[in-house]
């Protein structure tokens, strides 16, 4: 039979859901938006049930798309057809507007069980709860006192949920209305919510005693949203966050593209040689490597998202920050998945999923990726060290150090700016409300949370890998093939030359490979676009760095240290020097400042970045917004580098 | 803290205990009666953000955030 899981925000739903299933879960989208839907099954005397977790809310009535699902899902329900139980979770310290949830989920007639959790926390708090009457009020309904988090009570809950497979009795102590208000009927509801309170309200003090106890001022939110002190601690976090990600992930992400690696190497030796073996070890192993190497990342940020999120800080944090980021038509939430799009934008953007107004989530969504990534610090770093002077300016600051400053405030200033403009011109929706509530701090479910990091890593794996591994398999085709002919014809002339005639072995196979990829579809693609970024102080060469920069933005200097392998050079191997001693036909300089600085910009900008457009489809369930996002900041990429170089 | 009358919830001080008297927004009006903040319920204000930014107060075992710009169709009593 399947169970309905519902219940108010911070009552221990997703414990208990997590609790009930274990490992059998599955997590998905409700059908036309993207809200998560989990799913599970559990068993029980030998009988397989499936549990469906709804999200959190107060009423049946939306407020939010959320909430909407929940109001959808009920509203589809035909009891006749698939008979199903409400399983209703309510926190025990908070009883009476759990109750006004009960009351209208009794009213629409399924069978239901009341699961009071928390019972400890609220005998903390002074409440005392009489499940005796309770239980003889409500006669038709088990209510069973529990604490998910330690699994107290969960042998009752399930005879519960037996007694009612079998009875399916129906809640008749409220009876306030039958059926659901039409949604835009408001007045309506708000008259049907205020009976339905005075009878909840009526209920809960038969039930239960309140002990009014002084409640000590919590020294720890004294700190913790203190107007100063708070922001301290929020930015102490953050840095403890980021450098978290950004060591912790770094030993894991190796040893993936080390193992895929080695990998490849033992495939293509045990493959007959040919397209075949060239398409696994060269495309789809490396494909697959470039899907999971997210992975470490991903699971790093969710784990102390989870771990905000569960303690009750985040909540904290969202109430400090509300007010920055309103002005920029976002949210408090929308915070942390900006500032996480500084380490990679893909858990960034996957992390607005918690942001409940649909608008401000599309905002921090799409201007994400303008937070300068990890994966641009090799772009970044090769070419201020080629174009920006290694000195100190002001005395003491280091010039190189400023310009890669610059280049990470230019993309927050742009990601600000682009929100601003989105805020003024998108509508917004008139359900919205900042309204959240605080819950108390908690010590970390660590079952929780280790849930959200696995469920995270399934969806960007399961949903967004097949399309990653897909475009990575096409460029690697695009940039290893190519017209046979022509490629022929030009290693036959680099055969002839001085210079591979006199070169070792593994200096002749840099120098093929180079001719190669400058007479593949990719060498005739950058050569194709030199025209159009002519204008940006950049060649062909550049042209192809920047086509194969859409396997992830490092591959930039990959690429050029293969093109400009057969560059000449006064006897150095290093790539910088070999861009730094490039000359025009002219003889002036071919890589000046102006173009350097040009090439930052349009990294800052530009989305390159396969990955970041699959997860962006995957979260907002089509390709509209990734492909809006691809030609806006394309044109703020080459407007901007236009501009630079024409300027310097 | 002295009890505070008439006026917007907005402008309740750190730790000040008011009673709700109307809310003269009705999607803020549902919501909050939603959550069990009803005319006649005693709320302590817990927590002011900087700069007008959301307030947090006290009701019942739940502490609950609204913008201050929300909070001034709060009246208290």
């Amino acid at each position: 039979m399947k169970i309905l899981l519902l219940g108010n925000p911070n009552s221990g739903k997703s414990t208990l859901f997590n609790s009930l299933t274990g490992l059998r879960q599955k997590v998905g989208n409700f059908p036309g938006v993207t809200v998560d839907q989990k799913s599970g099954t559990m068993t029980f005397q030998g009988q397989q049930h499936e549990i469906v977790d709804f999200p959190g809310i107060y009423s049946i009535y939306p407020k939010s798309a959320e909430e909407q699902v929940v109001y959808n899902a009920l509203n589809a329900l035909n009891p006749q057809e698939e008979p199903c139980i409400g399983l209703v979770v309510v926190d025990a310290s908070n009883l009476e507007r759990g109750l006004f949830l009960f009351s209208q989920l009794a009213d629409l007639q399924i069978p239901l069980v009341l699961a009071i959790n928390m019972v400890d926390l609220a005998e903390r708090n002074g409440v005392e709860i009489k499940q005796d009457v309770l239980e003889m009020e409500l006669a038709n309904t088990p209510v069973v006192l529990m604490n998910a988090r330690v699994g107290l009570g969960k042998d009752r809950l399930l005879k519960a949920l037996q007694h009612q497979m079998e009875h399916g009795l129906k809640e008749t102590y409220f009876s306030v209305s039958q059926g659901m208000i039409a949604l835009e009927d408001i007045s309506l509801q708000e008259q049907d919510a205020e009976k339905r309170f005075q009878k909840a309200s009526e209920l809960f003090h038969k039930s239960v005693i309140t002990r009014t106890r002084s409640k000590e001022k919590s020294s720890l939110d004294g700190i913790l949203t203190h107007p100063i002190l708070g922001y301290f601690f929020f930015a102490l976090i953050l840095i403890g966050l980021f450098q978290a990600v950004f060591t912790l992930s770094s030993f894991p992400m190796d040893a993936i593209e080390q193992g895929f690696h080695w990998v490849s190497d033992y495939l293509s030796g045990l493959l007959p040689k040919g397209p075949f073996q060239e398409l696994v070890c060269n495309g789809i192993i490396p494909g697959i490597s470039g899907v999971l190497v997210f992975i470490p990342q991903i699971a790093l940020l969710f784990f102390f998202i989870a771990l905000l999120e569960d303690s009750g800080y985040m909540a904290r944090a969202v109430f400090l920050m509300d007010r920055l980021v309103r002005p920029f038509g976002m949210n408090g939430r929308s915070v942390v998945p900006l500032l996480s799009s500084m380490a990679c934008a893909i858990p960034g953007i996957m992390a607005t999923r918690g942001i409940p107004n649909p608008k401000e989530r599309l905002i921090t969504l799409f201007v994400a990726p303008l937070m300068s990534c990890s994966a641009r610090i090799p772009v970044y770093t090769l070419i201020i060290s080629v174009v920006i002077p290694s000195k100190t300016v002001l005395g003491f600051v280091q010039l190189q150090g400023l310009v890669l400053f610059a280049l990470y405030l230019l993309g927050i200033v742009a990601a600000l700016t682009v929100a601003w403009v989105m805020q003024q011109v998108l509508r917004q929706d008139r359900r919205s409300l900042y309204l959240i509530e605080i819950p108390e701090f908690k010590p970390p479910h660590w079952r929780n949370i280790l849930m959200t990091v696995f469920d995270k890593i399934k969806v960007f794996v399961l949903e967004a890998g097949g399309i990653i591994l897909a475009l990575s398999i096409v460029i690697w085709a695009v940039s290893n093939y190519g017209p046979t002919a022509e490629r022929k014809t030009a290693l036959r002339v680099l055969k002839q030359q001085e210079a591979y005639i006199s070169a070792q072995n593994d200096e002749r196979e840099r120098l093929e490979s180079s001719v190669l990829l400058e007479h593949s579809y990719l060498g005739k693609f950058g050569k194709g676009i030199e025209p159009i970024i002519a204008p940006l102080g950049y060649d062909w060469k550049i042209g192809i760095a920047i086509g194969s920069s859409f396997l992830a933005r490092e591959v930039f200097v990959g690429t050029l240290s293969t093109i400009y392998a057969h560059a000449e050079t006064s006897g150095s191997y290093r790539l910088k020097d070999k861009l730094l001693q490039e000359k025009k036909a002219d003889g002036s300089k071919k890589f000046t400042l102006a173009s350097g600085i040009s090439l930052m910009v349009f990294y800052v900008f530009a989305l390159q970045c396969l990955s970041t457009l699959a997860v962006a489809r995957r979260e907002t369930g089509s390709w509209r917004i990734p492909i809006i996002q691809l030609l806006l900041f394309g044109a703020m990429a080459y407007g901007g580098a236009f501009l630079c170089y024409q300027l310097f | 803290m002295p009890y505070f009358c008439n006026m917007k919830l907005s402008a309740i001080p750190k730790w000040g205990k008011a009673k709700i008297k109307e809310i003269n927004h009705p999607l803020l009006r549902t919501k909050l009666l939603e959550m069990g903040v009803v005319p006649g319920v005693e709320i302590t204000l817990m927590m002011r953000a900087p700069f007008q930014g959301p307030i947090a107060f006290q009701c019942g075992n739940t502490n609950i955030s609204v913008r201050s710009e929300d909070a001034d169709f709060i009246i208290v009593n």
